[in-house]
């Protein structure tokens, strides 16, 4: 088998692997309401995920350098098992723990992976350099695929249709000999990784919260969300293939954070509930991404030795920034949620009270609407229903054109702090940046 | 060129910021609620349903100034006693004070309604004994059910 189809199969694997902090994100409304559990909860679904590649990464990359040719097969094996659970789940309990099993097969294939393209590619720094955009495309693209499967088959397929694409991956391991690498590991480069866990940390407002606002906030459906983020993996993947122009790797760490917050604080000063004011920040933030996230696992990886052991600690410092971002980020959002609901929620009563509907049936409405704000419990509720019964003439038509904009500004601003401070958590980043000035050379 | 990628990007990223501030980013509010103390613009009922409407939107105004509340709050809070309950809470009050206002509330609204000749003078004195003597729960039922108050 010719390097590159190994090149390819292997990255395949990696981004399968790290795709899967992110790919349920579109597939979390679906799952709230299967498993009748809140957002909170529901969060878990790509938390634990994320928990476990943060807390096995090292260890697992530990495990990986001495054989990383059996490492990567049982991670793999492990993965695509963990998947076909994920994907037959028949409780939410179940479901978690899946992913938390998924995740340790995760954090070996991706250890494991990175000595396998060292003996593929023969060179340490192009190895890394595709271990690093695989990841890239990975994360980037796992929300936009795993929404069109989750509206055109269903989230479960997000899960099934991985483990057959995992277990390809193996057939790169047929006559490839990987040597194992003994001797002390060196201590991790601690700027680098610090910036990675507050640049991954920002990123997960953009793909988690991003996707919710759309899905969730907006009712927009999940597959046409599908496509509307991929403008940031497309930003991404693009600004990856061309990074090496921009300088040297503290300089793109530095541009891309930057763009990162950039693109996160104009999120959160959205001037409408429209998804087209999204484009120009997905791409200044896919932008961020495509440079600041390969830029800064290469600074990480940079000379030190042996090259799993520090990837495992990259991955280990991104999925902690997730896991961070996410138990942060999304207390700060239900809370404004509620606020802003019921400040919203009162002006939609005015509005009842005030339209031209028959008198008899403004108290009803309005208290129907109120018992769909309560039903929703923490969740977006979608005003709507309050009308699937009720004439549709142009006075019912024109009350309920203005309670839903009057519910999605609300929400759209419920939004603004945590993506505001989610550009904050990117801007910390520029910190360890400077402090990692002359540590390695670039 | 490692500074001028860098400074590109800090003015990229604050043209946009500072777009969408400029084009009303930050400047959520929701559409404002009028003040129930405040006298509504006047209104000719051109039938009994909006007559009914606007004897219970006045008492919901009385009670609420009385209350210190938004009427789009309490009239929400009349979906049933225990939001009642809820809005009692939240405010600061007792359930018997808000029930008195929401009692007031309604007999003054009556009254205006009689003097400006929106209801006769019998069904006015059917729905004050209703406001000042069925028990909480009926009154609410009600309310929710106008037309019934006009039969």
């Amino acid at each position: 088998m010719s390097a590159g189809r190994r090149r390819a199969l292997v990255g395949l694997g990696i981004g399968l692997a790290l795709a899967d902090s992110s790919v349920v994100t579109l597939a979390l409304p679906d799952i709230l309401r299967q498993f009748d559990v809140e957002i909170p909860q529901v969060a878990w679904v790509l938390t634990a995920y994320n928990l476990g590649l943060a807390l096995a990464a090292v260890p697992a990359a530990y495990a990986a350098r001495r054989r990383p040719r059996a490492a990567y097969a049982l991670g793999t094996v492990v993965f695509a098992a963990s998947s076909l659970l994920c994907g037959l789940a028949p409780s939410f309990g179940v479901l978690v723990g899946a992913r938390c099993v998924q995740a340790l097969g995760g954090a070996l294939l991706v250890c494991a992976a990175l000595d396998l393209l060292t003996a593929i590619d023969g060179s340490d720094a192009r190895a890394v350099r595709t271990w690093a955009m695989a990841g890239v495309v990975g994360a980037a693209l796992g929300p936009a695929a795993g929404g069109i499967l989750t509206e055109t088959l269903g989230w479960e397929s997000i899960f099934l249709v991985q483990a057959p694409l995992a277990l390809l991956t193996l057939v790169a391991l047929v006559g490839l000999r990987a040597t194992s690498v003994r001797g002390p590991a060196g201590r991790p480069h601690v700027p680098a990784n610090l910036a990675l866990l507050l640049i991954s940390g920002a990123l997960t407002a953009a793909l988690f919260l991003l996707v919710l606002l759309l899905v969730d906030g907006w009712r927009i459906d999940p597959a046409v969300a599908g496509v509307i983020v991929t403008v940031l993996p497309a930003a991404a993947i693009v600004t990856g293939r061309f990074a090496h122009r921009f300088g040297a790797s503290r300089a793109r760490a530095a541009s891309g954070a930057v763009l990162i917050a950039g693109g996160l604080g104009a999120l959160g000063v959205l001037p409408g509930s429209d998804w087209r004011w999204t484009v120009a920040p997905q791409v200044l933030v896919g932008v961020g991404l495509g440079l600041s996230l390969s830029a800064l696992t290469e600074r990480a990886l940079e000379g030190r030795s042996p090259q799993a052991v520090h990837g495992g600690w990259t991955i280990a410092a991104r999925h902690a920034g997730v896991v961070i971002g996410l138990l942060l980020l999304t207390p700060i959002f239900t809370t404004a949620l509620d606020t802003n609901e019921n400040r919203a929620l009162r002006a939609g009563a005015a509005a009842v009270l005030d339209s031209s509907i028959p008198p008899l049936e403004k108290l009803g409405l309005a208290q129907d609407v109120l018992a769909i704000v309560r039903a929703a419990d923490r969740e977006v509720p979608d005003v709507r229903e309050a009308f699937v019964d009720r004439p549709r003439d142009e006075a019912y038509r024109t009350l309920e054109a203005t309670l839903v904009d009057e519910l999605d500004r609300a929400v759209t601003a419920a939004f603004s702090r945590p993506f505001l401070l989610a550009a904050l958590l990117a801007l910390a980043a520029l910190l360890p940046i400077a402090w990692s000035r002359g540590k390695v050379s670039v | 060129m490692k500074t001028l990628a860098f400074l590109v990007s800090c003015l990229v990223a604050a043209a946009l910021v500072a777009t969408y501030v400029a084009l009303g980013g930050t400047s959520y509010e929701p559409t404002p609620v009028a003040n129930p103390c405040a006298p509504r613009p006047h209104h000719e009922p051109t039938g009994n349903d909006e007559r009914i409407e606007l004897v219970v939107l006045a008492a919901a105004d009385a009670a609420a100034c009385r209350l210190g509340v938004s009427r789009e709050e309490l009239v929400l809070a009349l979906r049933s006693v225990d939001e009642l309950d809820r809005l009692a809470a939240k405010e600061g009050k007792s359930r018997d004070e808000l029930e008195q206002a929401l009692r007031d509330g309604l007999v003054r609204a009556v009254t205006q309604a009689q003097d400006e000749d929106l209801i006769g003078g019998t069904t006015a004195g059917a729905l004050r004994f209703a406001a000042e003597h069925l028990p909480l729960g009926l009154l609410l039922d009600l309310l929710r059910r106008g037309s019934s108050l006009l039969g």
